[in-house]
């Protein structure tokens, strides 16, 4: 469904992705490990075409070069130039990092914007799908969603990404600074909505443990390379990455 | 497939003076020394070559307006207040000059000082409200006191009502007045870079990047953002105070916005945080706004189009640009 070869990106010349290939299969959740700038939101923001923006921005301002190299292709088509907003509505959304909710917004509305691109009767679908997966939010559908609890806000932030109708959804450390009870309750519900709705979904995640077992293929990023891949038994067995993601020794 | 991106990296000389090492050579010391001095002796040079009084007086305006826009870059870029309030300092400053001289007697180079210091204050205490909000508050603060001053004065008929306060003093010849405020704009400027390297500038930029975390530091970031309101509001009074001494005048136009506006378009096309930058962009700004005199009421026009083409085409600014190829060198490597 996606298959990204060779992507090289530098930030200057501060080398972040080093010719990484990652691919994902239709109805797969595929997961990205790394520690911290192991370049896991870079490829994020690459694959779902924000690092453009980005690039854009600071060559406006003059700021850093951002060079992008390599290739993604989606659904057999390449979209290695096109725009972030065409991206999503090719079908890629990402739900990013440290949820950027939109805080003066409250719950329904921030669901309503997501909706942005979807008909008005596949809104409704899926608003019913959201409140039904997400149970809390339909309770705090008047809150403003500054003022939301941070797992309260992920779920949201999840929930906004699929009002957008995505075919690939990418998660971008989902699980960032929430307590186990509330990371296994949004795992378990990524697995649903894989299932339920057979959207492709890339997670990335520092911590392997939590995510891995719903994971069908993964990747290890290390200082902006793949130094692993494989289906999930063969990556949970490997020494190396129990010790290092598992904290297993 | 072979790619190729292009690299930017720094020429090995800037590496070499970045230290303490710049006095190994002359080729190195002149490296760091030139841009500086090319500045300095041109702005000092400049009334020799103008071919008129009228362009000598334009240098004049060229210099109050560089204290204006240095003081906008300080406070925008490295406290993160936007000011809008340029003509609050030139308009505080201006008149408290004029008073001085017409009713007190004070000559003008004991006028200015005591105006500077004293409106300074006066434009601190007014912004003080403001001061601990974040957000737009300030911007548009600072743009009210110049419009209200302007009705009040109208209103009450004080300070002179609409026709402005006349006779006063003038700078005891045109070359002190050229040297006077091209000294001025040379001093805060250097003053300036070197303040916001210093710990109180560390503060400063602190405070502009996240307030709350300054705060949590145990620091009251009110008293250091009115530091900076002072510093600024004083290089804006200056100016005021030599504008009524070099057009022996003060008068409502003191508060007018043009004085807000202008720094800011300097500011933008010679590149925002750099306070050569914003000089520069006076440099350029004035002359060009009295060529299109020439125009008349077309003027804003070709004004309007070259700051939008400015930032279109160039929004980092001449000076970030300038910088960048001077200590930089760009080339195509293999990836």
């Amino acid at each position: 469904m996606l298959e990204a070869t060779g992507l090289m990106v530098f930030y200057e010349n501060m080398l972040a992705l080093n010719n990484v290939s990652i691919k994902c299969e239709d109805k797969q959740i595929v997961g990205v490990f790394g520690a911290n700038s192991a370049g896991k939101s870079t490829l994020m923001y690459t694959i779902s075409g924000i690092m453009e923006d980005i690039r854009k921005k600071e060559d406006m301002a003059g700021g850093e070069r951002i060079t992008v190299l390599g290739q993604v292709r989606f659904l057999g088509r390449d979209i290695t130039d096109l725009k972030p907003s065409k991206r999503a509505r090719e079908g890629i959304v990402l739900c990013p990092e440290r949820r950027r909710i939109f805080p003066e917004c409250s719950v329904m509305e921030n669901l309503r914007i997501g909706a942005y691109l979807a008909t008005s009767s596949q809104a409704k679908d899926t608003l019913e799908y959201v409140f039904n997966v997400y149970p809390t939010l339909e309770r705090l559908q008047k809150r403003v969603g500054g003022f939301l609890s941070g797992g309260e806000q992920q779920m949201l932030a999840v929930g906004r990404a699929l009002m957008a109708q995505p075919k690939l959804l990418l998660m971008d450390e989902p699980l960032l600074g929430l307590s186990p009870r509330i990371q296994a309750m949004l795992v378990r519900s990524t697995k649903e909505i894989r299932d339920e709705k057979g959207i492709s979904i890339i997670v990335t995640e520092q911590y392997a443990r939590p995510v891995l077992p719903i994971v069908d293929y993964a990747f290890i990023l290390e200082n902006g390379a793949a130094v692993l891949e494989g289906p999930r038994d063969e990556v949970l067995n490997n020494p190396d990455v129990r010790s290092a993601y598992f904290g297993v020794s | 497939m072979e790619q190729r991106r292009k690299e930017r990296i720094d020429r090995g000389i800037k590496v070499r003076t970045d230290g303490l090492y710049a006095v190994m050579s002359w080729r190195e010391l002149s490296y760091l020394t030139m841009p500086r001095m090319v500045l300095i002796v041109g702005l000092l040079i400049l009334p020799f070559v103008m071919p008129s009084m009228y362009w000598q007086r334009v240098i004049s305006i060229v210099c109050i307006y560089a204290l204006l826009a240095v003081s906008f870059d300080l406070l925008a870029h490295f406290v993160g207040l936007v000011s809008l309030g340029g003509a609050l300092f030139i308009g505080v400053g201006g008149y408290l000059s004029a008073i001085m001289n017409t009713s007190f007697g004070f000559p003008p180079l004991l006028a200015i000082p005591i105006a500077t210091i004293a409106g300074a204050g006066i434009c601190t205490l007014l912004l003080l409200p403001c001061l601990p909000l974040r957000g737009v508050y300030f911007a548009i603060v600072s743009l009210m006191y110049p419009l209200a001053m302007r009705r009040v004065i109208e209103a009450l008929d004080i300070l002179g009502g609409t026709d402005g306060i006349m006779g006063i003093d003038s700078f005891p010849n045109r070359w002190i007045e050229q040297y006077f405020v091209i000294l001025m704009v040379l001093l805060f400027l250097f003053g300036v870079r070197r303040l916001v390297n210093l710990d109180l500038g560390l503060v400063l930029r602190a405070v502009k990047d996240n307030d709350q975390a300054v705060r949590a530091s145990g620091m009251s970031i009110t008293f250091y953002k009115a530091v900076a309101v002072f510093i600024s509001s004083a290089m804006g009074c200056l100016g005021g105070a030599c504008i009524v001494h070099i057009y022996m005048w003060s008068g409502m136009s003191l508060f007018a916005l043009d004085f807000s506006i202008l720094p800011i378009a300097a500011t933008v096309i010679g590149g925002a945080g750099t306070l050569v930058g914003p000089v520069l962009g006076c440099l350029i700004l004035v002359p060009v706004s009295e060529l299109l005199r020439e125009f008349g009421t077309l003027r804003i026009v070709f004004y309007s189009l070259i700051l939008v083409g400015f930032i279109v085409f160039r929004s980092e600014g001449i000076m970030v640009y300038g910088q960048r190829k001077y200590h930089q060198i760009e080339r195509w490597v293999k990836v």
